[in-house]
């Protein structure tokens, strides 16, 4: 946990709500969770991160109780995954992907149905202006668009007033202004207390939401950490890129210690590199007499660490073909 | 059709929800209209027709009886079939394909309450559709109400069981919606022949009558028409229904699949 995180739940001694240890899930001859481990704190946002196939589904399928683990331990709530299911999804909401509701039933009646299966359910009428679905509540499910559709999902699986929500894939197929408003939404949520998992592909919707993030691949986490700490751990690494005024010496500038690569496109520099890159660049250049112009500095984002990671990771295994390797940081 | 194997049954007391559940599923099934014709305007309709062509005389070519005594209990039959082969399926099996089967897996109804639901609506539905042919035959056509009441809702009941669990097998084995609709109407002209509905069993030969009555539907119609006539069904008509009930039951629990 990082310094920010601790002062901001100061107040309330950090409770663990859910906590995967060594999960491992397979289908058939696939082995779709090979080894996932973490904890989940109170009332945080926390994201699962991963390229396709990387067993984040499988994952949270199995923290909801929806999946059977071939190893490992799940407990939610203080609850046994498996054995206490029933009282799990009076407490636990889950967003699944890519599911679908009878295309005659209405807006209000799913809602309703929905409320009706909960011992103290949210009021339907609330979440519909809530989501912004008022004006839809007459509309059958077929006639709804996708964002729609997906709002009215994150309905149906806050409507019993869950302590843990799981959001699969939440904002797949939203137009930007619909994200924007759906993540100001799940802030909402997590203001009142909810903690949320976030199963997600998007790294600005990780990073702007997320107070902590799992990054997984080929069914392991590889990293967790906050978005900031995962963004600035991927090497920290930096480029600048110019169209110098005049002659540059490429060669002296690969010297400099910050300098990792110096690549020429036109008349067009790229350098990469980590530390005090932008002020040893800049400090050569004028050296030589050059002024740069049209300057661009890209600080490594979480998009950087995520293609970093998984590429780290698979050259480890790559080189070691090791299964039993532990998690590496 | 409880002992469905379900990953998501409860074994606490009665869940919150099942009869806003049940309602909704009604609600669902009303705009359905092609349901509505098939099943309720068109078998009546049948009977008007049948009733008033066939007119007073009894015909030796269907041992002795009128026309519209000897189809009332194949357009019983006829209702059911459309509930149990048309709509059952077409419910359960587009429910799986859409994931709402998972979608209600992840509350606390749980999925295998909506496949109850679902049975307990087409029974109730085609148990009002038997109950709608017996009046307009008995009030527009002076056909007996069934006069061994005992047998008749034996017969009735144990015939919606079997047909109700073949139509949840059906959505079962069927790997998509559209393929379900398609073995549900290709089983509806074999079981409605052997019923009687292009030829009337007392018209059928001896070979192809005894054929029929080791069919579902061809027991059924024989023991509803002892039972309206007066007498108790007979035994092996009675077996045969229940025999595919069980058997057909069992097969749709363990072949149903909650997901795509």
């Amino acid at each position: 946990m990082t310094p920010t995180l601790e002062t901001r739940r100061a107040q309330t001694a950090t409770e663990v709500v859910v906590s995967v240890d060594h999960l491992r899930v397979r289908y058939g001859d696939t082995l779709a969770v090979d080894d996932v481990s973490l904890s989940i704190n109170r009332g945080e946002i926390f994201g699962i991160l991963g390229p396709n196939g990387a067993g984040k589904t499988t994952t949270v399928e199995a923290i909801g109780g929806l999946r059977r683990p071939d190893g490992g331990a799940i407990s939610v709530l203080g609850l046994d995954a498996l054995r206490n299911r029933q009282e799990l999804r009076q407490r636990v909401g889950i967003q699944l992907q890519a599911s679908e509701l009878p295309d005659k039933l209405r807006v209000g009646e799913a809602l309703e149905l929905f409320a009706s299966f909960y011992r103290d359910p949210a009021d339907p009428d609330r979440l519909l202006k809530l989501l912004g679905l008022e004006a839809k509540r007459e509309d059958r499910f077929a006639n709804l668009s996708g964002g729609q559709r997906q709002r009215l999902s994150i309905a149906l699986a806050l409507i019993g007033r869950p302590e843990l929500a799981i959001l699969d894939e939440l904002t797949t197929g939203l137009d930007p202004q619909s994200r924007r408003e759906t993540w100001k939404l799940i802030e909402g949520i997590r203001d009142e207390g909810v903690t949320v998992i976030l199963v997600t592909h998007f790294m600005e919707e990780a990073e702007r939401l997320c107070d902590r993030l799992a990054l997984l691949h080929h069914g392991r986490v590889i990293a967790i950490d906050t978005p900031a700490a995962m963004a600035a751990g991927a090497a920290g690494r930096q480029r600048v890129s110019f169209r110098p005024s005049g002659v540059v010496d490429v060669a002296r500038m690969r010297e400099l210690p910050d300098v990792r690569d110096v690549v020429r496109h036109g008349d067009r520099f790229t350098v990469e590199g980590t530390g005090d890159l932008v002020a040893a660049v800049m400090e050569s250049l004028v050296r030589d007499g050059v002024v740069p112009l049209q300057t661009r500095i890209e600080q490594s984002t979480l998009d950087d660490a995520f293609v970093a990671l998984t590429a780290d990771a698979d050259a480890v295994v790559s080189e070691h073909a090791d299964p039993t390797r532990e998690e590496s940081r | 059709m409880t002992a469905v194997a379900a990953p998501s049954v409860s074994t606490r007391a009665r869940p919150r929800g099942f009869r806003r559940l049940l309602i909704t599923e009604l609600k669902l099934f009303a705009r359905e209209p092609m349901l509505l014709f098939w099943g309720l305007v068109f078998p009546v309709g049948l009977l008007v027709v049948l009733g008033v062509a066939g007119g007073d005389k009894a015909q030796k070519s269907l041992g002795g009886v009128k026309l519209i005594v000897a189809y009332t209990p194949v357009v019983m039959m006829f209702v059911v079939t459309i509930l149990a082969l048309s709509a059952l399926p077409a419910a359960l099996a587009s429910y799986r394909d859409k994931g709402y089967l998972r979608r209600l897996s992840t509350t606390p109804i749980g999925a295998a309450r909506l496949l109850a639901a679902q049975v307990i609506l087409n029974f109730g539905l085609a148990a009002a559709a038997v109950i709608l042919v017996a009046l307009v035959s008995h009030l527009a056509f002076s056909v007996a109400l069934p006069q061994q009441l005992g047998g008749f809702v034996l017969a009735i009941a144990l015939t919606l069981a079997a047909m109700l669990s073949l139509g949840t097998l059906v959505a079962a084995v069927a790997p998509t919606q559209r393929i379900a609709a398609a073995i549900g109407s290709l089983l509806f002209f074999p079981l409605m022949f052997f019923a009687g509905l292009w030829v009337p069993q007392a018209s059928m030969g001896t070979t192809l009558r005894d054929i029929s009555h080791y069919t579902p539907l061809g027991a059924a119609v024989p023991a509803v028409q002892n039972a309206i006539a007066g007498h108790w069904p007979g035994t092996v008509h009675l077996l045969v229904l229940a025999a595919y009930a069980v058997v057909l039951c069992a097969a749709a629990g363990r072949l149903f699949r909650w997901e795509r």
